[in-house]
Formats: C-alpha cells, sequence, structure tokens
C-alpha cells in the first residue's frame, strides 16, 4: 500500500519536474527543474527494488552529468536578452500535443494489455553483486565497447573545446 | 504495478519530445534528449522487475554511459557554437545550409 502511495508521488514529481523543463524559460530554472525529476526517478528505481541503478542514477545522473550542464549554463552567464525570443513557442507545443497524444494513448493502452502483477523477487536481486557478475560475463563486450565509446568521447571533446590560439 | 511505470515511461518520453519540437533554447534541446533518455531507462528497469532478470539494469547502466558521452560532446560544441555566434538559438544554428 505505502509503496503505491510513494510510486503516486514519485510519478507526480517526475511529470512536474518535466513539465517545468519544457516550460520554464531560463535554461537555469529548467535545469534545477530537471533535477527533480532525476531524483524521483531514482526513487521510482528503488521502489521497483533496483538497488545498484538507484545509486548510480543519484551520482552519475543528478550528480556528476546534471551539475556539468548547470556549470555550463552559469559559465556562460546567460541573461534574459541572450535567449532566444521564442514566440510562437506554444503553438508548436499545441500542434506537438495533437501529434502526440493519441501515439502516447495508443502506447499507454498497449502497455495496459502486459500483465501487470509482478512476480516475487529472487534473493539479491539488483544487488551490486549479481548485476556486476552479469555485466562482466553475458555483458563483456558491450561493456568494453562501451569504455571504447567514452574514450572516443574525452578525445573529442579536448579536441572540440581546447583549440586554443587556432581563431 | 509494472503497468503504471510503463504508463509513466511513455508519458516522460512524450514530454521529451514535446520539448525537443517546442523550444528553440538549445540547452532545454538537450535536457529533453536526457529527459528521453531517462524514460527509456525507466522502461527498461520496470521490464526488468516483471521479469525478475537483471539484464534491463546492465542495459540502463550501458544508457547513462552512452549520456554521459553524449553530456560532455554536446557541451563541448554548445560552447564552440556560443563562442562563435554569441546565442542559443537553435534556429541560428543552420551552418550546414546550402
Amino acid at each position: 500500500m505505502l509503496a503505491t502511495y510513494l510510486f503516486f508521488g514519485l510519478a507526480m514529481l517526475a511529470v512536474l519536474g518535466a513539465l517545468g523543463l519544457i516550460l520554464f524559460k531560463h535554461p537555469m530554472n529548467g535545469a534545477m527543474s530537471f533535477v527533480v525529476t532525476l531524483i524521483s526517478l531514482a526513487g521510482l528505481y528503488a521502489l521497483l527494488s533496483a538497488k545498484l541503478i538507484f545509486a548510480i542514477q543519484l551520482i552519475v545522473y543528478a550528480g556528476a552529468i546534471m551539475s556539468l550542464i548547470l556549470f555550463i549554463i552559469m559559465f556562460l552567464n546567460i541573461q534574459e536578452k541572450d535567449l532566444p525570443l521564442d514566440p510562437n513557442r506554444m503553438f508548436y507545443l499545441a500542434g506537438g500535443v495533437v501529434v502526440v497524444a493519441p501515439v502516447a494513448g495508443l502506447l499507454i493502452k498497449i502497455a495496459k494489455t502486459i500483465e501487470s502483477e509482478a512476480p516475487e523477487l529472487a534473493v539479491g536481486f539488483g544487488d551490486v553483486k549479481e548485476v556486476g557478475q552479469l555485466l562482466f560475463t553475458d555483458w563483456l563486450l558491450p561493456f568494453e565497447i562501451v569504455s571504447i565509446l567514452l574514450l572516443v568521447a574525452l578525445v573529442g571533446a579536448v579536441v572540440l573545446a581546447g583549440k586554443r590560439g587556432v581563431n | 504495478m509494472i503497468t503504471n511505470y510503463l504508463s509513466l515511461s511513455i508519458l516522460l518520453f512524450c514530454l521529451g519530445i514535446l520539448g525537443v519540437v517546442s523550444r528553440r533554447n538549445v540547452f532545454i534541446v538537450f535536457m529533453s534528449i536526457e529527459l528521453m533518455l531517462n524514460a527509456a531507462n525507466l522502461g527498461f528497469v520496470a521490464m526488468a522487475r516483471l521479469h525478475v532478470n537483471m539484464d534491463g539494469h546492465v542495459l540502463a547502466l550501458m544508457v547513462m554511459a552512452v549520456a554521459a558521452a553524449e553530456a560532455a560532446l554536446a557541451l563541448a560544441v554548445i560552447i564552440l557554437l556560443h563562442k562563435h555566434k554569441g546565442n542559443l538559438d537553435t534556429n541560428i544554428f543552420s551552418l550546414l545550409k546550402g
């Protein structure tokens, strides 16, 4: 029973944060509101007993990635007059709702046909040890490919942002 | 129970699409893409709980790694474009127009 209340509270916070992200004018306000969404998603992962994903969502997403984005937003020192004017933003938003809402309704209807009651949990489901064992046995090749991807992204960021004296 | 999580995931993904199509601020567009990645992650973890199988958790970890790489590169590009154009409007960034 408590889990249901917690789910609805966290889901409402997540949706409100996402709405704030797409409606606030200044990116700083949008980013703070997106942090709310990320933290409530971490709570939802905990409700789904994904303990490792819960911790990593808080540390990597709400911690590292969002503080990087906030740092860049503050670093660029954006004033009100620098923002794009966006005069017909509500028009595009209404058009987007008209297109997306039927698709969303259809998808939710399909999701309702899935059998909903989750079975009993196995011991250690979602623990660091179990997920780590899976990561280093069945998912070893994707794991190594991700390490190459991170290296390429690192080199690319240095090449893009580190050009001094060229211009 | 799992159905509710999947519905929330669909809702968040659609909000991300709306953010991408309706806003012109490049930061908001970027964070809306992050929102869509998070919605997909929620779907993975909910399905992992439904099938009591942890492959979904590993896949969510992979998505987070890709999102981190994407954030590093996208922010570098945003800084460069802001330095060149002095603006954050996605309509200004039309360098590839013929």
